[in-house]
């Protein structure tokens, strides 16, 4: 089931109705883990078999591993969650791919091989999901978590419907706990949960779906080169609408989640005013990039352990952050270019912070060496031309996250830095205008909220200002009339 | 910092929004326009999941926009007993709709394929293919909450008139910006918005204005030279031809290896359009070509005077009168041609010679 869904609408006025039932609060917590299951089943009723399935594995093996004080056994017992887990990942996920290139390999050495194509349906949302439990039995392990006693508030920690299938991943201390008593959303909480949701879909329905889709499918599908207009505004068109399809399935998530009185984290802080790839990954899909912080990063030895391994550490993470986002080469050179921008944004802050360091400063202090921002970089204007190179590598990146082959990747690249020119005009000028709109309405946004909030924002403003506002977006999800169309990550 | 009082942004929120939706409601239906269903993925899919009732009777229609306007649904049914099922899409070749058919092992029954010469010929990984491979393959991930909202969207679309996605949503409206053309550039057809409806059973209607207007009958004529003039200048020939007949061919074989009947249909073209189509796919090399090759009946609308007689106002398609006509007219044609057996009051007609032209 999807948010922009009418069937969405009426399973959420059930679950909302029952939630506010005068029940006892088990019961509701039953009706809520029904209602997951429900929401799950909805797309492929079989697959719920593999979520019971890591729910009931990790539940019990993470009760064992908090009984053991073996460290032999302890590790074992985490192997055979981390083997379930994985191993199912890698089956639906990356079968097709990894027999693709065994065969490929062979090939080039020589060996005729042809196996036999796989059918493998890719179950929704087992990325996030597959994430979600795995912090759980790895915080176990790691005793930063004890062992949840009840089945039923892990079973809805893994399956809540408002963060299965798209995230916010979440952490066993963000949702356990709150499980833990009676919860109901108050009536403020209900309207600013809606709110979100209007929120969620505004960016989804109509910006994402209904405003750049169209265009960004164009561009991307072609098999010959634009013009380098076209080329820019074709990514720059994905660009933003992946930023809104996804940050919109968040916001929605974070909304629907309130108005049962449950709070998810954030999960995406204006990131196309990011100065910087650290800053971006500080701001876009938190939630992985923290879990691969904590869970990858950190355990590789994170930057304990030199520089050389630390640039080491932070490739591979990126690489691995990038295979999560599809079986696919392309996304692995996705993550391989931020972990190369990340890596040089790292050594020229080193380099920078060492010469500071040197410079005696006016009144005879020494400027830090953790200082982030050289003071070069501290007028507004030289901080706005830093995010704005920001979002020129970020669309560099993303080329080849969106194209379906190398070919059509490198084949852009060339339209969009005039290298091949005499490419067709594609887009009319409804497109551009429309692109050009929503991209600079965009970052200007994300410019002048960075270092704000929604919320804060909202407390600012007259409740009939919001109300307008909140009634305009609503408007345009009505008009935009894109319902059911599926969010890009549900295919990660 | 005020207190944010969320509760009432909420209330003020919906009144603002029911109340203009209501507006836009209205203002839709002070212009006069027919209620109409979207011709979307969903509606597709609740059609192609029908497939497997398909009989003489009740024919699997694939095709393009022409036999969606001018196969009367209601006609048919009222002499056959039963209604198609429409699986023609509009802008697209039916040649992935009949390998789907020809692939799917539970597939036993009738076909009429629609054939719009451009369309149908259309070369594999053209745009009129491609389109309609979406379609196919997005079927069998059709979801249970797909299925769902389909239902409800069709209770919603019943009743109210703004919920037209092809003219009345956002998209269609920002098309209406007047910005001048940028040169060397195509946004698609742009049809006006009385052209045509769609019902609940993917009939397609042209509406009452559009019929008694003759400006806006030129509209779309004016579309169709557009549509012309952005399309490949020479029709497909040599092996791609050969390619699109023996795929062609395959798949009309698998259905009739399982028991199913498959019948081509031309249905009437005119003016420009028609010539246009004369010059660019000449009858002998194209329909007669493929009527031999896959040794399947067909019915071309000139080789019968009951079948010609009709006018189409844009060039492509009936009005809804005249698909009515054509649609009595047509099924004895068909039942004599296919001895299928098209209803009781029509065992009489089937003694009698049909005229034709040939």
């Amino acid at each position: 089931m999807v948010f922009n869904s009418y069937t969405f609408i009426v399973f959420f006025a059930i679950v909302l109705g029952l939630h506010n039932l005068p029940l006892a609060w088990r019961t509701k917590k039953i009706n809520l883990l029904l209602a997951s299951y429900l929401f799950y089943a909805l797309w492929n009723p079989p697959f719920i078999l593999l979520l019971w399935l890591s729910t009931v594995v990790d539940f019990y093996m993470a009760r064992l591993i908090g009984g053991e004080e073996r460290p032999l056994r302890r590790k074992l017992l985490l192997t055979v969650s981390l083997v379930l887990n994985l191993g199912m990942l890698s089956y639906f996920k990356y079968g097709g791919f990894l027999l693709e290139n065994f065969t490929a390999l062979l090939s080039a050495m020589g060996i005729a091989f042809q196996a036999a194509q796989p059918d493998i349906i890719l179950p929704v949302g087992i990325s996030f999901y597959t994430f979600v439990t795995l912090s759980y039995t790895l915080d176990v392990y790691r005793r930063k978590f004890a062992p949840e006693p009840s089945f039923l508030n892990f079973a809805l920690f893994v399956t809540f419907f408002p963060h299965l299938v798209a995230g916010p991943i979440v952490r066993p201390e963000d949702l356990i706990p709150q499980f833990e008593t009676p919860r109901r959303a108050t009536a403020q909480q209900l309207s600013w949960g809606l709110f979100l949701l209007s929120l969620g879909l505004f960016m989804k329905v109509t910006v994402a779906d209904g405003l750049l889709a169209d265009t960004a499918d164009l561009i991307f599908s072609l098999p010959f080169p634009v013009q380098t207009l076209d080329a820019w505004m074709g990514v720059l068109a994905f660009s933003s609408q992946i930023f809104c399809d996804f940050a919109g399935y968040s916001t929605c998530a974070i909304g629907v989640s309130l108005c049962l009185g449950f709070v998810l984290p954030d999960n995406f802080r204006y990131p196309y005013a990011a100065m910087g790839f650290q800053d971006f990954w500080r701001r876009w899909h938190i939630t992985l990039s923290t879990w691969l912080r904590d869970y990858l990063y950190i355990p590789l030895g994170g930057n304990r352990k030199g520089p050389v391994r630390t640039y080491v550490n932070l490739m591979v993470t990126m690489l691995i952050g990038g295979l999560w986002h599809g079986a696919s080469w392309t996304f692995v050179v996705w993550g391989a270019l931020h972990g190369l921008f990340l890596c040089l944004e790292r050594l020229i802050r080193q380099g920078l912070a060492n010469r500071q360091a040197a410079i005696p400063m006016a009144d005879g202090a020494v400027m830090s060496r953790a200082s982030v921002v050289p003071a070069s970089l501290a007028a507004p204007l030289a901080r706005f031309g830093l995010v704005l190179l920001t979002l020129f590598l970020v669309n560099i990146t993303w080329v080849f996250f969106r194209a379906p082959t190398f070919d059509g990747a490198m084949l852009l690249l060339l339209s969009m830095f005039g290298v091949i020119s005499n490419g067709p005009p594609m887009l009319t000028n409804t497109a551009l205008l429309t692109v050009g709109v929503v991209t600079v309405g965009l970052v200007g946004c994300h410019w002048l909220m960075r270092n704000t909030s929604v919320a804060e924002q909202a407390k600012r403003l007259p409740w009939w200002v919001l109300s307008a506002g909140w009634a305009g977006l609503s408007l345009l999800v009505v008009l935009s009339q894109k319902s059911s169309s599926s969010f890009i990550y549900f295919q990660f | 910092m005020n207190t944010p009082n969320y509760t009432k942004s909420a209330w003020l929120t919906l009144g603002l929004v029911l109340a203009f939706v209501a507006g836009w409601e209205l203002y839709w239906r002070n212009q006069h326009l027919p209620i109409g269903y979207n011709d979307d993925e969903s509606m597709w899919a609740s059609k192609r999941r029908q497939v497997y009732e398909s009989s003489p009777t009740r024919p699997v229609l694939i095709g393009s926009s022409r036999i969606k306007f001018d196969l009367d649904q209601g006609s048919w049914a009222r002499i056959t007993g039963e209604k198609p099922i429409q699986l023609s899409m509009d802008g697209t070749s039916p040649r992935p709709v009949l390998t789907d058919l020809g692939n799917d092992p539970n597939f036993k029954g009738t076909v009429i394929i629609d054939v719009t010469e451009m369309l149908f010929f259309s070369p594999d990984g053209s745009f009129p293919e491609k389109e309609a491979i979406k379609r196919v393959k997005a079927y069998p991930t059709w979801s249970l909450s797909q299925q769902a909202s389909f239902q409800i969207n069709r209770l919603l679309e019943s009743g109210l008139l703004f919920l037209d996605d092809r003219n009345l949503a956002l998209g269609p409206l920002l098309n209406l910006l007047p910005l001048p053309a940028r040169p060397g550039t195509w946004g698609g057809p742009q049809f006006p918005r009385e052209f045509f409806v769609v019902d609940q059973d993917r009939q397609s209607i042209m509406t009452p204005a559009f019929v008694a207007d003759t400006a806006l009958q030129n509209k779309v004529k004016g579309v169709w030279l557009d549509v012309g003039a952005h399309s490949p200048p020479n029709a497909v020939t040599g092996p791609a031809l050969q390619a699109i007949l023996d795929a062609t061919k395959r798949s009309v074989e698998q259905i009739r290896a399982r028991g199913g009947q498959v019948l081509f249909l031309r249905t009437p073209s005119d003016g420009i359009m028609r010539a246009a189509e004369n010059k660019l796919y000449p009858r002998e090399q194209y329909w007669d070509r493929l009527l031999a090759y896959t040794q399947t009946p067909g019915i071309y609308f000139e080789d019968y005077p009951a079948l010609t007689r009709f006018s189409c106002p844009e060039w492509s398609h009936l009005t809804p009168a005249d698909a009515v006509q054509f649609t009595e007219d047509l099924i004895p044609i068909v039942a004599r041609k296919t001895g299928w057996p098209l209803g009781e009051p029509l065992s009489a007609l089937l003694g009698q010679p049909i005229p034709t032209c040939r």
